[in-house]
């Protein structure tokens, strides 16, 4: 404790024993990626390396990472090095502490030690307090260090003298379920090197208020990697697998793809592709040489139409009463516990309330305008929530020099809030649209027709439109019968046995998976690209 | 804050005031207008009567709607402008009403066939939750939702696990510790985890996370909760963060720079002043999370058993039955009877838990407005 190095205010040079505290960190780090590697099957952990059982290698690294921990900790303790601990660990970390060690504690007592439930509860809370104590008690810098040096020190002993070796399994009492050790030895090692990566950059940091601070930066920036990983993780698995079955025969020239005949009210003209692209041209056929999700691409882009023609205007229209006539009262008040209340309905009692209520009323059969409203119900909370944001952004200035040229509050909302609001409300929009698109649980309900659909079952609703004199004097077969969507179509795969075709899984997941995306990215980019401007 | 605003007054003289503004609007108002609103307003009243009776004549209204609102446009557009907003604003409740209503209405003769007695008093619907048999077709025929509500609250209970505290993390750094380019990047990064549908997260896990799982802790069968609670944690992440960090944004910056300006670190600000006073709104995003978690469905379903049991023991998690939503996902299409109205009462289990949460979450959103004085940023 001498207190020349204790408050300097600049660390200027790197010591050689933050240099220790860096390495130990660094160890950390690789025993991690060797845990995740591991535990994702990319290294066999039962296997041997030069003639050393992997298992010894890493409880090894696992022990040398605990001496050096509980060495630095002993060391700072003496003031060998210089550090700037507190009195106490702090009662969060003593309780993550106790934590752990009650579960350690709690496990070896019933599992090893084959104690009884009074005689391991007993056990593991003896082992929790100790935790607790442990950490508590202490200066910090032994309280940070020694009970983490211990459990890894634990757990690397026991892979290390080969306690838990290749060969070892572990079924729990009445679980069904075993813990072999390519499973238990990954988790170990990414859990004891996550505690040492934690007490390294505390220790790194001198412990105290700048120790703590580095100890958390570390886990939230892995919290963070982590995140994105499993981001780029999961869109890199769905490309690798969907890819080879999306691109299978593309074709380009003059007049190779399909023809498209366009009719309405009678007219109709007709269009010949100069790309052929089999998988989203095609239906799912037995002589077409590539199957295709055509029918399902195209129920989903109508779906989306119909549910913004649907929710659009009734929730900008609802957003300019609340932004701009509408007092702050019980009405808005109701309004807007109503409209979050609608945001987070489940998707699934959406299907439900459309199921009971549309489908009776649209020819008491599933049909796509009841899978349009569905999601336009669904749609209108987003929209009112996100208009309304959108246009109280705007500054009261623009409505003041409005009033000021003797405008009248109608013309001012029309002539210059909305249109002051509208890359939010188009923002908000696009963003829900993303979301609706790939929403699988409404239209289950409400509008899933055919799980194979060919491509002559494509849904036609420009063409389907057709006057009557009877009411409700326009019909439109089209609107009133069941199709396919893509998530639909998704779910129809999964649900009929996925057996053969996970390949044309795999590639109508890639399609939805763009289709959303590329809404959201449209959405999030236009945001940015309006914010950046509002900036300016 | 409210107070000031809305002082306290007796009931007949606001009643009064009314009137007399009423009168006030009637008066300066021109008669046609007001007889175009009142054949609108009439007409749109007999658009929804019409469309609940399932009447034809439905259209006929429709037509007389449309007339008067076309009139009503053409000649006293900001009135026209101002009702209609009024109307659109109203349908927002309008469609929550329909929903309780519908929802409630269908699982109506379940809960009067699974009542129960409690102290003599006959409580509909208790059997539902006090006994553990669901079985809708073979005897004795039971329509319990107790085996998928602890289904729905494993899941959840992982979900909550996962996205919590991932989640408020993930939130702290975008809102404060992240250098702008970073958070540039970050942010629509979780976003775009939000995008991903539902059905993809259940396409990966039932071709992939399923049978991973099911070999690798040597199980009996597929489908455990812990997998469906860590996927569907996975997709509840987004709305946590997003929440949090706007309840982390609105802490005021002289709050912040105020515990800065005595010397401590980023760390210290954020644990001992940022995190507190944006405690409401982080408990908030966390409700909301769970909330998403709880209506979570289609990976639910495709991951699961489908078969209503409770695992043994309760809490192993290893072995995943049915939740709330993938019984009506997974049983819609061959229910019917009292078996489908129980679905409908399985929906309504979900939503009156989930509106309890948003509500819930909205109560306590509001605390912290109040407690920070309104966002000052």
């Amino acid at each position: 404790m001498s207190g020349a190095t204790e408050y300097d205010l600049v660390r200027e040079d790197t010591s050689i024993l933050e240099l220790g505290a860096g390495a130990t960190v660094g160890f950390a780090v690789v025993l991690f990626g060797f845990g995740l590697a591991g535990l994702f099957e990319l290294v066999a952990v039962t296997e041997s390396v030069a003639g050393v059982q992997l298992p010894r290698l890493l409880g090894g690294l696992l022990t040398l990472a605990s001496a050096a921990l509980a060495w630095f900790g002993i060391a700072s303790h003496r003031g060998l090095v210089p550090t700037d601990p507190r009195p106490s660990a702090g009662v969060v970390a003593a309780t993550g502490a106790a934590g752990v060690w009650f579960v350690v504690g709690g496990l070896v007592g019933s599992q090893t030690l084959g104690f009884g439930t009074v005689g391991w509860l007993a056990l593991a809370l003896l082992a929790g307090a100790g935790g607790f104590a442990a950490t508590a008690l202490p200066r910090e810098d032994l309280g940070t260090t020694l009970p983490v040096a211990a459990l890894t020190g634990l757990g690397g002993l026991a892979l290390l003298t080969g306690v838990i070796g290749p060969n070892w399994a572990w079924s729990p009492v009445g679980l069904r379920a075993t813990f072999a050790a390519p499973i238990a030895i990954p988790i170990i090692v990414l859990f004891c090197s996550l505690l040492v990566g934690w007490a390294g950059a505390k220790a790194y940091g001198g412990f105290g208020a700048r120790g703590r601070h580095l100890g958390a930066y570390a886990l939230v920036y892995l919290n963070v990697l982590a995140i994105l990983g499993v981001l780029v993780g999961l869109l890199a698995f769905v490309f690798t697998k969907g890819a080879p079955v999306v691109v299978q025969g593309i074709t380009v020239g003059p007049g190779v793809g399909p023809e498209t005949t366009i009719r309405l009210f009678g007219f109709a003209h007709t269009v010949v592709w100069p790309v052929d692209w089999p998988f989203v041209m095609n239906g799912v056929s037995l002589y077409a040489e590539v199957s295709g999700v055509l029918p399902a691409i195209v129920g989903t882009v109508w779906l989306v139409v119909g549910a913004v023609l649907f929710a659009v205007p009734l929730g900008v229209g609802a957003a300019v009463f609340l932004a701009e006539y509408a007092e702050e009262g019980r009405f808005t008040q109701v309004v807007e516990v109503a409209t979050n209340a609608l945001w987070s309905t489940p998707s699934i009692v959406f299907g439900l309330f459309g199921y009971a209520f549309l489908i009776p009323r649209f020819g008491g059969s599933k049909s796509l305008l009841s899978g349009m409203l569905t999601l336009g119900f669904m749609l209108l909370p987003l929209v009112v929530i996100t208009s309304r944001e959108a246009m109280l952004a705007v500054p009261d200035e623009y409505r003041d020099a409005s009033a000021a040229l003797g405008v009248s509050k109608w013309q001012t909302i029309r002539s210059v809030v909305v249109p002051a609001s509208l890359p939010g409300v188009i923002t908000g929009v696009i963003l829900g649209v993303g979301r609706i698109a790939g929403e699988t649980a409404p239209i289950l309900l409400t509008m899933a027709g055919a799980t194979e659909p060919s491509a002559a079952e494509t849904a036609d609703v420009v063409g389907g439109f057709a006057l009557s004199t009877s009411p409700p004097f326009v019909t439109n077969p089209a609107l009133l019968e069941a199709t396919s969507a893509l998530p639909y179509q998704l779910w129809a795969i999964i649900s009929t046995g996925v057996g053969g075709d996970a390949a044309f899984g795999w590639g109508t997941a890639l399609v939805l998976l763009v289709v959303v995306l590329t809404f959201y990215a449209v959405g999030i980019a236009s945001r940015t690209y309006f914010r950046r401007k509002l900036h300016e | 804050m409210s107070d000031l605003r809305r002082p306290p007054h007796d009931g007949r003289r606001s009643v009064q005031r009314r009137v007399t503004a009423a009168r006030e609007f009637v008066d300066e108002t021109p008669p046609t207008a007001l007889a175009a609103g009142l054949v609108g307003g009439l007409a749109l009243i007999g658009v929804l009567v019409g469309f609940l009776v399932q009447s034809p004549l439905t259209v006929l209204a429709l037509g007389a709607f449309l007339a008067a609102f076309a009139y009503g446009w053409l000649r006293h557009q900001a009135l026209t402008a101002r009702a209609m907003t009024f109307a659109m604003t109203a349908s927002t409740i309008l469609v929550l009403g329909l929903i309780t209503v519908f929802i409630f209405a269908e699982a109506w003769p379940v809960f009067e066939y699974a009542s129960g007695t409690v102290f003599g008093v006959q409580v509909p619907g208790l059997e539902l939750f006090t006994t553990t048999n669901w079985s809708p077709v073979s005897e004795p025929i039971g329509y319990s939702l107790a085996p998928m509500i602890h289904g729905t609250v494993m899941v959840t209970v992982v979900a909550t696990a996962v996205a919590g505290p991932l989640g408020v993390a993930a939130a702290l750094f975008i809102g404060e510790i992240a250098p702008p380019t970073v958070r540039e990047l970050v942010k629509p990064g979780v976003e775009i985890l939000a995008g991903i549908p539902s059905i993809v997260y259940g396409f990966i896990g039932f071709t992939i996370l399923s049978p991973w799982a099911s070999e690798a802790f040597d199980l009996v069968g597929q489908g455990t909760y812990l997998f469906v609670g860590l996927v569907v944690g996975l997709m509840a992440l987004p709305t946590v963060v997003s929440v949090a960090e706007d309840a982390i944004n609105s802490v005021p910056e002289s709050m912040k720079s105020g515990s800065l300006a005595l010397g401590t670190t980023d760390w210290q600000t954020m644990t001992a002043i940022t995190l507190p006073a944006a405690s409401s709104g982080v408990s908030a995003a966390v409700l909301l999370g769970v909330g998403r978690a709880i209506g979570e469905t289609m990976a639910a379903t495709v991951m699961l058993r489908n078969s209503p049991a409770l695992p043994e023991p309760l809490y192993n998690a290893f072995y995943g039955y049915e939740t709330l939503t993938s019984l009506i996902a997974a049983r819609y299409g061959d229910a019917h009877g009292l078996q489908f109205n129980a679905l409908f009462a399985a929906g309504v289990v979900l939503f009156v838990t989930v509106l309890a949460l948003s509500v819930g979450s909205q109560i306590v959103e509001a605390r912290m407005e109040r407690e920070l004085g309104g966002n000052q940023g």
